[in-house]
């Protein structure tokens, strides 16, 4: 798909012709509004209303109160959370190395935000390759943690940049893996067929597909986890012997960048899982047809974005459940799972759903 | 290879186990599941309008009236947080206490000082939260205030002329 085609299907020109103003921008002026409005009002409210369930809800699983003095029920924390992380000033004397590599750490997650897969309208790079492109920044990411670390120049710095990096390259191979399965399903790596090929019915799902896409997609999301360095296999980053490793040097707002990063990835990685694996952003068939006969694509994409982070959210929330009640697992644990346990049942995924796919062409 | 899938599925047993028994308090199910983190004692969370013990020991407070500036609280005090000044008054037997400050960040509530204040003046209260914007906040005041030169001068006058009384 070529970028023309891109921009006249992208939700922001339709916003735009409606609204009617802006006309005759460039193309690329279309894309820049929706990469800003996707992260201002896509993933910042998805922080904030994520770490509130998170605080709540594990503070309810550990037989504690969680927030209870912002607002009702201590909804309104993020916000106050947020102004405090505002306030607050780096203690100690700025370190250019460590800014440098905040700065790519930060330009490494938030690239993705173009290949972000968040409806029909949303696609802002939708190419055969589209599919990868978050794991290339998965792994840059890893690497700009790692330098992070080094550049600080401490204990904790150095071993949990060696840490995340080890714990990065061994989820990388079965998460791999377990995209490779949903290509051999659908016969393609794009983010429009990989979501087509599925419906809205959890029987039409890929992983309901066939026991092999389920083994695929288990493996999918926990070496997601472990790629991602998100609890409960997050020993890279916060094991007790070395006092939160890389973020143990951060400080107020740098360290609100880095723990938004963190989460950031978290919430990537569940949208992938979502759109590979659970029936992506696809409503029942009657109804996008009815809202496309009609020309109502703004509210077609809205309903889209909706049943998606719906779904989103009740992933993230699974793994936050798993992760609360659960100790956390020390690093080689993890990279041991990693690479004896996930490694080989994401090969017998990819082998068994590659023979199912062949012996039903066959039949 | 039977060991390494046993593994795997005690792990995952393991792991179904204990979300699932952390179920009933995430929906607080009988007496046994409810939080057991108490709130902080504040007017908003509090369930009582006193959570604290009774014999906790606050802020400090000095009924400044009873006091007789004897110093016995300055002497004992372990931190030095307590600063003294006392003006002879016109009656010998009392004294006017100029300066009566408490520094707030360095008490540490040890309640010496309160044992040892012989008039009772000295006490604690039940509040706990000194926190301050402005440093100068951060000590307590006492004292009735400064004395003029003048009214200093009246007295000493008014003690010369009791004394050469009682000489008569």
């Amino acid at each position: 798909m070529n970028t023309l085609d891109a921009s006249a299907k992208l939700w922001t020109s339709e916003w735009c012709r409606a609204l009617g103003f802006l006309d005759g921008v460039p193309t690329w002026f279309y894309f820049f509004l929706a990469l800003v409005f996707t992260y201002c009002f896509v993933v910042i409210p998805s922080g904030s209303v994520l770490s509130y369930l998170d605080r709540k809800l594990s503070a309810d699983l550990q037989a504690r109160v969680g927030p209870n003095q912002a607002g009702p029920a201590g909804i309104l924390q993020p916000i106050a959370d947020f102004l405090k992380l505002l306030q607050k000033q780096s203690t100690e004397k700025s370190n250019w190395r460590e800014d440098v590599w905040l700065s790519i750490h930060t330009m490494a997650l938030y690239s993705t935000l173009a290949v972000m897969p968040l409806g029909t309208f949303a696609l802002m790079l939708d190419t055969e390759m589209s599919a990868f492109l978050p794991f290339w920044s998965a792994l840059v990411l890893a690497l700009g943690t790692m330098l992070l670390g080094f550049s600080q120049g401490t204990v904790p710095g150095w071993f949990g940049g060696m840490r995340i990096a080890a714990q990065t390259m061994a989820g990388s191979f079965p998460a791999l893996m377990g995209l490779l399965c949903t290509g051999v399903r659908t016969g393609s790596f794009q983010w429009s067929q990989l979501a087509t090929i599925q419906g809205f019915s959890p029987l039409s799902w890929t992983v309901f597909s066939n026991p092999f896409q389920t083994i695929a997609c288990l493996v999918f999301v926990t070496s997601g986890l472990v790629l991602s360095a998100t609890p409960p296999l997050d020993g890279g980053l916060s094991m007790s012997d070395i006092h939160g490793g890389v973020a143990s040097q951060l400080h107020g707002r740098k360290y609100s960048l880095y723990r938004f990063g963190r989460f950031y990835v978290f919430f990537l990685w569940s949208v992938i899982t979502v759109v590979l694996f659970l029936g992506a952003w696809i409503l029942p068939l009657e109804v996008s047809r009815f809202l496309s006969d009609k020309g109502a694509n703004r509210i077609l994409s809205i309903l889209e974005l909706i049943l998606l982070l719906f779904k989103t959210f009740a992933v993230m929330l699974t793994v936050i459940w798993i992760a609360r009640v659960n100790p956390r697992s020390r690093v080689d644990q993890i990279t041991s799972l990693a690479w004896k346990v996930l490694s080989p049942f994401s090969l017998i995924a990819l082998v068994g759903a590659s023979l199912w796919m062949g012996w039903r062409n066959l039949g | 290879m039977a060991q390494y899938l046993r593994a795997i599925g005690a792990g995952a047993v393991s792991i179904a186990g204990t979300c699932l028994t952390a179920v009933p308090y995430l929906f607080r199910w009988g007496e046994l599941h409810k939080e057991v983190t108490e709130g902080y004692p504040d007017p908003v969370s509090s369930k009582t309008s006193d959570d604290l013990p009774p014999r906790s020991r606050g802020l400090l407070v000095n009924d400044i009236d009873h006091c007789t500036g004897c110093g016995d609280c300055r002497k004992i005090c372990p931190v030095q947080c307590i600063h003294l000044e006392v003006e002879p008054q016109a009656d010998d037997s009392k004294v006017w206490v100029s300066r009566f400050d408490i520094d707030n960040s360095k008490c540490m509530f040890c309640g010496l000082c309160v044992e040892v204040c012989l008039p009772g003046s000295l006490n604690h209260t039940r509040q706990f939260e000194g926190a301050a914007y402005e440093l100068s906040q951060l000590t307590s005041s006492f004292g009735k205030g400064q004395v003029t030169a003048e009214q200093k001068a009246k007295w000493a006058a008014k003690r010369e002329s009791n004394k050469k009384k009682e000489g008569l």
